[in-house]
């Protein structure tokens, strides 16, 4: 029996790898077809890509493996113990899987940024260590070094508090496997079963997003989201100052030049449409007074004359009467639309 | 009192094994897919400015009703949510009952757009498309559906040039952004945004959309590819799913300074339902909406939490406002069998009653 067991989990396992590797062939081929010219390593895009799409699959995949060889669904008794071998053996690191999957250029400012900033100064920045900030800046480097320095420090402030939001969230998927058990804990009271790994996956999955998003939510996480976030963007603010230096010294434009051309453009526009806009009440304000010296022409013919008599010798009450109207107009809609304001759920609606 | 897991072992074998050959067939519908289109009902570009397209969609009649209307999106991802596949579309929906409809599609900011404020796309580019839909349709007023942060443009649009809208749809839109639910309200609080549009010039989409996906991180990025596995031999079925990961993920980058204003004075200091926002030097106070607004929200709606759109209510200063709670998500409001089937009929029907 064990060995009829052990060559079933060696076909699964043939299978699995025959799979997996299909997968891995076809991703690179996609891959290497897509692969943007200004990929950065082009050597490694291909790769990369294709961990990121493999991220979920592949995670999903690594734990029914392991739900295999876990003893699950042996003991029908005794399932809290292969339970936890088998989230364990994920290596305590779900979260991380999901995040890996949306890693990218643009999610590099939050996790990988430092990684990529440092492959890209390899050569300028040899010796270069983090406690460079304790060091005296003296001579004719003094200025490139303080610069250094405060890079350096930057750098390490960014990494302290993506360290922290790394905690964070590794505190949601430990908490998110406690969750589970409790749900479990729940269903043995009822009459409900998990019958199948899918079953079982999916209330993990609950169980992992509810506490993420106590935590997410809590004061806490936001600061250590937003420090993470401005820590971020103050390195990036000194990686670019740099950057400019450069580029001053090569003679070509810097982004804030740029950036400062694009801003006056914009103002020149914004400037233009506001004059059109203010010659626009001129405009009409040519064609009023045309309408009313037509008006005025109008009114010394015969016809108007006889008209402003018939006006003249209407009662005085009338305009009364109109202005008492005009009020219940007013009035009435108001007080309609008061009896219509509703609350709908669904598609039912009721009246309040 | 049952065992919780009752796991049988060669159930739990053939469960693992059929993963993996679907997995493994599946690999092979995969490279027969085409790119999925979106529905593209036929359109007419009547403006076009910069980098946006206002759209006449075109239905198979002529439209009934008398009053157009314009669709108003956010600047994050695209208007063609509203439009995604034949049998779920709004857009078709609400054609084929005899709405006049128009779409305003953003497009693609780039660098030089960097310096666009929220005057600029609300004084200025929906002013200019509200003019030209009036000017298409011969009418001084239309109606505006605004849909998530377009519907926050709209109610801020709708507050300063009342006199050109006639009714206001707002779906999913937040107006009060400091419920204690809203996750993404959270994480911008203490986040410095000056440094952030200082150092990124615009916003690039990848980043929101990582954003977005860290909401929920292991339902976003691996159980709805899990699920993915199950319809790898559906053709249509994996179409669909395609073309919502073609949607998802085909995403303008944020202007900067407009970025920067939006997340200052509505997700920061929540200035629209204190009356504090200004635009343009315009104030907006939702007191002076007084023209009929039908307020839709999703129940289970991860981006805008319900709390965050039912603060209409209490603000705007209509004394004809309909709510409208619909049973899903941020995204199913508009994609799913439930509203096709409930949420074009009841906009029409609230139309039909008020044009």
């Amino acid at each position: 029996m064990a060995d009829q067991a052990s060559d079933v989990l060696k076909d699964y396992q043939a299978m699995a790898q025959q799979s997996w590797d299909a997968w891995t062939r076809y991703l690179q081929q996609q891959a290497a077809s897509v692969a943007s010219p200004y990929s950065v390593p082009p050597a490694h895009a291909g790769e990369d890509l294709l961990a990121r799409s493999m991220a979920a699959l592949k995670g999903y995949g690594d734990w029914l493996q392991g739900a295999v060889g876990s003893g699950l669904g042996q003991s029908p008794t005794d399932w809290q113990q292969p339970l936890q071998q088998l989230f364990a053996s994920l290596g305590g690191q779900p979260f991380a899987h999901a995040f890996a999957a949306i890693d990218s250029e643009a999610a590099h400012s939050f996790t990988q940024l430092w990684q990529s900033w440092l492959q890209a100064n390899q050569s300028g920045l040899a010796g270069f260590k983090f406690d460079l900030e304790h060091l005296a800046a003296f001579g004719y480097t003094r200025e490139r070094q303080l610069q250094q320095q405060k890079l350096a420090a930057a750098m390490q402030e960014y990494l302290d508090w993506a360290g922290k939001y790394q905690a964070l969230v590794q505190r949601a998927n430990s908490e998110g496997f406690e969750r589970l058990q409790a749900r479990l804990a729940e269903l043995a009271d009822s009459t409900r079963q998990i019958e199948s790994l899918k079953a079982l996956y999916d209330l993990w999955v609950d169980g992992a997003e509810d506490a993420y998003a106590q935590i997410a939510l809590s004061e806490e996480f936001r600061h250590v989201y937003g420090e993470m976030v401005n820590a971020q963007g103050r390195l990036r603010q000194l990686q670019q100052q740099q950057l400019e230096a450069l580029c001053r010294e090569l003679g070509m434009p810097t982004r804030s030049e740029v950036s400062s051309l694009g801003k006056r453009v914009h103002e020149l526009r914004r400037e233009m449409r506001d004059r059109e806009a203010a010659q626009a009440p001129d405009e009409i304000a040519a064609l009023r007074a045309e309408v009313a010296l037509l008006k005025r022409q109008l009114a010394g013919t015969p016809a108007a004359a006889a008209k402003a008599t018939a006006k003249k010798a209407a009662p005085r009450s009338s305009k009364r009467e109109h202005e008492k109207e005009a009020v219940v107009r007013r009035v009435k809609p108001a007080a309609s639309a008061a009896a219509r304001k509703t609350l709908v759920r669904g598609a039912t609606r009721t009246r309040k | 009192m049952f065992p919780p897991v009752r796991l049988d072992p060669a159930a739990l074998m053939g469960e693992v094994a059929a993963f993996q050959r679907k997995l493994a067939a599946g690999i092979d519908n995969l490279k027969h897919q085409s790119e999925p289109e979106y529905a593209n009902t036929p359109r007419e570009a009547v403006y076009r400015e910069d980098k946006l397209t206002l759209w006449h969609m075109k239905g198979q009649g002529k439209p009934t009703a008398k009053t157009p209307t314009l669709i108003v999106y956010a600047l994050v991802n695209t208007v063609w949510m509203t439009d995604l596949q034949e049998d779920r579309s709004l857009v078709r929906s609400l054609l084929e009952q005899g709405e006049d409809i128009y779409l305003l599609d953003w497009g693609y900011p780039d660098g030089a757009d960097r310096w666009l404020t929220l005057d600029d796309y609300i004084n200025g580019y929906l002013d200019r498309c509200v003019d030209a839909v009036r000017k298409a349709a011969g009418v001084d007023a239309v109606n505006l559906l605004g849909i998530c942060q377009g519907g926050t443009f709209s109610l801020c649009y709708a507050a300063i040039h009342g006199a050109k809208v006639k009714n206001l749809i707002t779906m999913v839109t937040p107006v009060d952004f400091q419920t204690p639910d809203n996750m993404l309200s959270s994480w911008a609080r203490d986040m410095n945004v000056d440094l952030f549009v200082d150092t990124m010039g615009n916003i690039p989409a990848e980043l929101l959309n990582w954003v977005y996906l860290t909401l929920k991180p292991i339902r976003l990025n691996q159980q709805k590819y899990v699920g993915l596995v199950d319809i790898l031999d559906n053709p249509r079925e994996l179409q669909n799913f395609l073309r919502m990961e073609r949607w998802i993920f085909d995403s303008p980058d944020q202007a900067g300074e407009a970025f920067r204003e939006f997340i200052k004075a509505f997700y920061q200091q929540n200035q629209l339902v204190k009356g504090e926002v200004v635009i343009g030097g315009k104030p907006v106070d939702l007191g002076l909406i007084t023209q009929p607004v039908l307020n839709i929200f999703a129940e289970q709606d991860h981006l805008v939490p319900p709390d965050a759109s039912r603060a209409l209510g209490r603000h705007v200063g209509t004394s004809d406002y309909t709510q409208l709670a619909f049973k899903g998500g941020h995204i199913g409001i508009y994609v799913s069998g439930r509203a096709q089937r409930e949420v074009p009929p009841a906009i029409h029907q609230w139309l039909s009653t008020r044009n």
